[in-house]
């Protein structure tokens, strides 16, 4: 029995020796393209896209839909790929773990591209560069030098749990206290109420808390801090999906169209009357 | 707990005292909070929030936030009928004389209760749901449904696009509050005196009459205030499942504060919709109760 065991084994391996490598190559070639997310975007004809609500990025209008720059972003994709956009509306903590379970096929959120994300999700070419902003309260931090005079134990830093500014103060500003809230709305308003000296998170958030309350905050800089890198992420294991959407970004950037669309949503604001407030 | 109806109304000095140092308590709240924090109130919003007018029919329809609360409202009547059933099934099953049953309802309400809800929500979503739910195949159905199916459909369970985020949260929050009502009604099974059992057993009824004509009335109005509590636990309790993303009204309030900036008066006005949701099953039970007590009075 045993030898014939050994005989079989033999066979084989001769016959996967003879098989031609180009043909197994053609198999995992094809396998690949046809199980990529693009394929079940165009069956279904809907591209499910994961964001969760940030303004500029994506908000809600009068009428309770979603508007903002990815929005734009999405919806220009989707009529790219002739499809329809289907939008996700995601708690942040929740939508790296979301997009692994295949509740969307890409997340289109704003989402700067970090090495441990990386781990986990494939970035695409980044779509759009933002950088982080400061806002400070003026009672408190008034006459502090940036950035030295904000490394001091007495002073509060605030941020968004789980983003990127988090990191950002705690290498920047080691002996700083840092609170960290899960609604960004709480790091703003513990600045105005002076609980807190500084928030940092993306702008143009900052930049409009400012402008709305000038006897309060005031921007601590001008200089542009640690530019993002935000892009599409993907699951891993899909490089069909990656070079196609990478494609796409590198197209509409090369046409100025990106640029345009940001420029509209971030460089001030012309939508203000289409959000209620 | 709630005012007794039989008692006597009257207004004296101690109510005017109590009531003066209450609104004495408001004000100086209100005036503290008002110095320290940094906040201009706007309520323009809110209208625009709630409702809006259909552009084709030029009908006025519910917004963000009243879809929100209407999706609240789906949420816990469903997962109060479905931990209610799951949660009668093992209640029953922990009070048998027979080992498995017993072993199981434990097991299971060991395994729920001593788990925070937090992580029992998210390794549901992440690892049960999202393997269970696209297997039955519930939304490729709800978006086939077309005319009278689909209005009905629409009125018990929302709108077909979030069908399957909808019973995701159903399905966390009834698998979660089974347990919790599983012993409150193991504990009124066992309040019923075994002298009651006895005498019935006595009178020829079998065992299963005996559990359904005898133990289980008694059972049921014995546990009709714990079980309020817990319907409504349920009902602020369904707030979690905004975590993972089901679009209820936490998850809209959210959307809403973000998008307007009017952070404190769209979480004002959530829990005013809470407060309005508990207290009206409060009142509700409270009604079943006083109906159960007169009709054992007879």
């Amino acid at each position: 029995m045993r030898i014939l065991g050994s005989l079989a084994a033999i066979a084989l391996a001769a016959v996967m020796a003879f098989e031609p490598a180009a043909a197994r190559a053609a198999d995992t070639q094809q396998s690949l393209a046809s199980e990529s997310v693009i394929e079940t975007i165009k069956k279904r004809g809907v591209i499910r896209v994961g964001m969760s609500t940030f303004v500029p990025w994506a908000m809600r209008d009068k009428n309770g839909d979603l508007i903002g720059f990815e929005i734009d972003v999405a919806k220009k994709l989707a009529a790219d790929m002739e499809v329809e956009v289907e939008f996700v509306p995601t708690a942040w903590d929740g939508i790296i773990p979301a997009l692994l379970a295949g509740k969307f096929d890409v997340i289109i959120g704003g989402m700067s591209i970090t090495p441990s994300r990386n781990l986990t999700v494939n970035f695409t070419s980044p779509y759009a560069n933002s950088s982080l902003g400061v806002m400070a309260n003026k009672k408190l931090a008034e006459g502090l030098a940036w950035p030295e005079g904000y490394n001091s134990a007495d002073v509060t830093f605030t941020c968004r749990r789980g983003a990127t500014p988090c990191v950002y103060i705690q290498e920047t500003f080691p002996k700083a206290t840092l609170r960290q809230f899960d609604d960004q709305g709480q790091t703003v308003q513990e600045v105005l109420n002076g609980n807190a000296h500084a928030m940092i998170s993306s702008q143009p958030l900052p930049a409009f808390t400012v402008y709305d309350n000038p006897d309060v905050v005031f921007s601590a800089t001008e200089e542009k801090i640690d530019p993002g890198n935000e892009a599409f992420a993907l699951r891993k294991g899909d490089p069909d999906a990656l070079n196609f959407f990478s494609n796409w970004i590198l197209l509409h950037r090369s046409n100025g169209w990106l640029e345009k669309t940001h420029q509209y949503w971030f460089g001030g604001r012309p939508w203000a009357d289409q959000v209620a407030n | 707990m709630y005012p007794d109806p039989d008692r006597p109304r009257t207004f004296g000095l101690l109510d005017a005292v109590v009531i003066a140092a209450v609104l004495a308590a408001v004000v100086f709240g209100w005036f503290r909070v008002s110095e320290v924090l940094v906040y201009r109130w706007d309520w323009a919003f809110l209208p625009q929030v709630l409702f809006r007018r259909d552009e084709v029919s030029g009908w006025w329809q519910p917004n963000v936030l009243l879809e929100g609360l209407l999706t609240t409202i789906r949420l816990s009547i469903w997962a109060m009928v479905l931990a209610s059933a799951i949660g009668l099934v093992l209640g029953i099953m922990a009070t048998l004389a027979r080992l498995l049953p017993r072993l199981l309802s434990m097991g299971y309400v060991g395994l729920i209760r001593n788990v925070p809800p937090l992580v029992f929500i998210f390794v549901f979503y992440f690892f049960i749901s999202s393997q269970i739910i696209p297997a039955i195949g519930v939304d490729v159905w709800a978006r086939e449904l077309d005319g009278f199916g689909r209005t009905v459909m629409g009125i018990l369970l929302g709108p077909a696009d979030i069908l399957e985020n909808l019973i995701s949260g159903v399905l966390c929050l009834a698998l979660f509050e089974a347990a919790y009502i599983s012993e409150i009604v193991r504990a009124g099974i066992q309040s019923v005196p075994a002298s009651q059992t006895e005498a019935a057993k006595s009178l020829g009824l079998r065992p299963l009459l005996v559990f359904r004509l005898v133990v289980l009335p008694q059972a049921l109005r014995a546990v009709t205030p714990p079980m309020a509590n817990q319907f409504i636990l349920l009902v602020k309790n369904s707030a979690i499942v905004s975590l993972i993303s089901v679009q209820e009204l936490t998850f809209m309030g959210t959307e809403i504060a973000v998008s307007t900036g009017r952070r404190f008066e769209t979480w004002i006005v959530v829990a005013l919709m809470y407060f309005v949701l508990s207290y009206g099953l409060a009142l509700l039970f409270a009604r079943l109760e006083r109906r159960g007590r007169r009709a054992y009075a007879r």
